[in-house]
């Protein structure tokens, strides 16, 4: 008695679940005959119970789709649990539907007496994920398509997304990059900026906005770097030129500093003195010897002050013409020449030996007349400061670089001075080394004006009492 | 009143040690056109032979003043109160009018060229000083 109510029991549950289940339910023989529909199989069809039980299931789908379910459903009756996913727009209904299909062999004493089917409508599902896939797509597209190089770090440092432009900037192939670690990948970067700068925006959860060096690529880069729940987002763009121009600028800048120090300074002492010695003038007698001393300074000094505003007339022209100017191929060795032959008077008095190892048919682009006052300058110099130890040597070295421009080694054996001491200040202005030669400090600032003004690049170095070498590299 | 002064411009020597005699200076006024030399002088002298008075140029190659006085600085406080450096420059930069704070020595900086009112007060400032001893 209670079996038979147990049994009723659960065929009530069964029913149950069967015809209130949200999925569509069938239930099919072995030849696909629908024996048994649920009402949400009917609803979707628009059919009632009557039209569908005792036909078979191929009839409502699309002609591509009968052979797939014939295959399943064989499957099914083999005894294997089947499951699927499939679009179906059923025969006579304008819905397209993405439903996950089960297929469960029902098996009774042994015998597999039939199977159900189980459809998920995951309609709206599949199109969600359409779209995570599309936005990704449209994401990774943006990614790309942005000029900034973009790469994700999750919260392990390890890459998970890279672009075009950090394959560029870094230097790495992707596959190199994702998956890895920044501290593998760089670790020469263990201590550097990038690391300490993205260790911050991790920890406070802070966006950071730098700009440091990329020593590997020789590069400067400007980064934004945006923490997320799922790590870091990073931006990065080539600042390199930026950064070198503002250096260029500040270089300049400072030499424009310098300049007008130097400047007033040298315009300033002449005149002071002719002030002085005006003042002197009036309060003493004619007559005495300091009056005609005085008067002997005051004619020097007015000199002195007319010499500064004629070199810094030189200086200005020289910067004036700088992009007017167009270069021509200079014979290097005719210019030295003709700058050794000017001095030759002074080279013999101290019986200089002057050796040019100039190759004749090297040519400097440039400007002769520049070309000219800087080896001029430089004979005169070691004229001046030569050692009272020995005969003056003066060597010029000319080699010639395809696509690299000449390099010319300027060097004597002269008193020389102490590179560490005077270092880059032995190019500037008014800058004097020495006390017991006469002398202005202006020969090495035009020398250096020249070589830059051509484009070129001017070094030297020197130790005392054995003698000074330049090295040129010119165009 | 002994003076020493220390200018590679022998234009500015010349200058200043004819004002300073206008001026009524009577005691022995020493010129170094190197600071060096001028250095080599100071440390080498008696305390009772230091000039009370320093005009030390800025401009000058090799070592410049600046550098004379940072030269002098382990003996700052032998000469302290006995020696009084001004410095005569003819730069007009606010920065070197700053950097004379460094230096107790440095009692004062003029501008070239001297004049009677300075060579006055700076006499009034050496006397005082030294009626302070």
């Amino acid at each position: 008695m209670s079996d038979i109510f147990q049994l009723k029991e659960s065929e009530q549950r069964f029913r149950a679940l069967f015809e209130n289940n949200p999925d569509l339910v069938l239930f099919q023989d072995r030849e696909s005959v629908i024996i048994d529909a649920n009402p949400a199989y009917l609803d979707v069809l628009e059919k009632s119970r009557e039209e569908v039980v005792g036909r078979s299931f191929s009839e409502f789908l699309p002609p591509h789709l009968r052979g797939l379910f014939a295959q399943k459903l064989r499957e099914a009756f083999e005894g294997h649990k089947v499951n699927f996913d499939v679009e179906v727009q059923f025969e006579g209904t304008n819905r397209a539907f993405v439903f996950a299909v089960t297929k469960v062999p029902l098996v009774v004493e042994g015998v597999i007496t039939g199977v159900h089917a189980v459809m998920r409508d995951m309609t709206e599902t599949h199109a969600s994920h359409q779209v995570i896939r599309e936005q990704a797509h449209k994401l990774s597209t943006i990614f790309e398509s942005i000029t900034d190089a973009f790469f994700l770090l999750d919260s392990q440092w390890r890459y998970t997304f890279v672009n075009s432009d950090v394959e560029r900037l870094l230097g790495m192939k992707r596959e190199d990059l994702l998956g890895r670690t920044m501290q593998e990948v760089f670790p020469e970067e263990q201590h550097g900026v990038f690391q300490e700068r993205f260790q911050h925006a991790f920890q406070t959860k802070q966006a950071v906005h730098f700009q440091a060096y990329f020593e590997r690529m020789k590069l400067w880069l400007e980064v934004k770097a945006f923490p997320s729940l799922e790590g870091l987002s990073v931006y990065f763009s080539d600042v390199t030129d930026k950064v070198r121009s503002q250096e260029e600028l500040y270089r300049q800048n400072q030499d424009l500093q310098q300049f007008t120090y130097i400047v007033s300074h040298n315009l300033r002492a002449p005149l002071a003195n002719a002030l002085g010695l005006v003042d002197l003038l009036g309060s003493i007698d004619k007559h005495s010897p300091d009056y005609d001393e005085a008067l002997h300074n005051l004619k020097a000094s007015t000199l002195q002050l007319d010499t500064v505003l004629r070199d810094m007339n030189t200086i200005l022209s020289i910067r004036d013409k700088q992009d007017v100017n167009e270069p021509e191929r200079v014979p290097l060795v005719d210019v030295v020449q003709q700058a050794r032959l000017n001095l030759e008077e002074a080279l013999a008095q101290c019986h200089a030996e002057v050796i040019l190892n100039i190759p004749p048919d090297l040519h400097v682009l440039g400007n002769r007349a520049y070309l000219y006052s800087i080896f001029f300058n430089l004979f005169s110099n070691s004229v001046k400061y030569r050692s009272e130890k020995r005969p003056l040597q003066i060597t010029v070295t000319a080699t010639g670089r395809p696509s690299q421009g000449v390099r010319v080694l300027f060097a004597d054996n002269g008193s020389g001075f102490d590179t560490d001491k005077a270092g880059p200040d032995i190019f500037r202005l008014y800058k004097r080394f020495h006390t017991a030669q006469a002398g202005r400090g202006m020969g090495l600032y035009l020398v250096k004006t020249h070589v830059e003004t051509m484009g070129g690049k001017i070094d030297v170095s020197s130790t005392v009492d054995q003698g000074t070498q330049f090295i040129l590299n010119l165009r | 009143m002994d003076t020493l002064l220390i200018d590679d411009d022998s234009i500015g020597v010349f200058l200043t040690e004819r004002l300073l005699k206008r001026e009524g200076f009577d005691g022995n006024i020493t010129s170094f056109s190197s600071a060096q030399d001028a250095l080599e002088h100071l440390q080498a002298a008696e305390p009772n032979s230091l000039p009370q008075l320093i005009f030390l140029d800025l401009n000058m190659p090799v070592m410049d003043g600046w550098e004379f006085l940072d030269a002098l600085k382990p003996q700052e406080t032998q000469l302290l109160g006995r020696c009084h450096v001004y410095i005569l420059t003819s730069s007009l930069a606010h920065s070197d009018a700053c950097r004379i704070r460094e230096f107790p020595l440095v009692a004062g900086l003029i501008h070239k060229p001297l004049d009677a009112a300075q060579i006055h007060a700076v006499r009034a400032q050496v006397e005082a000083a030294a009626s302070l001893r």
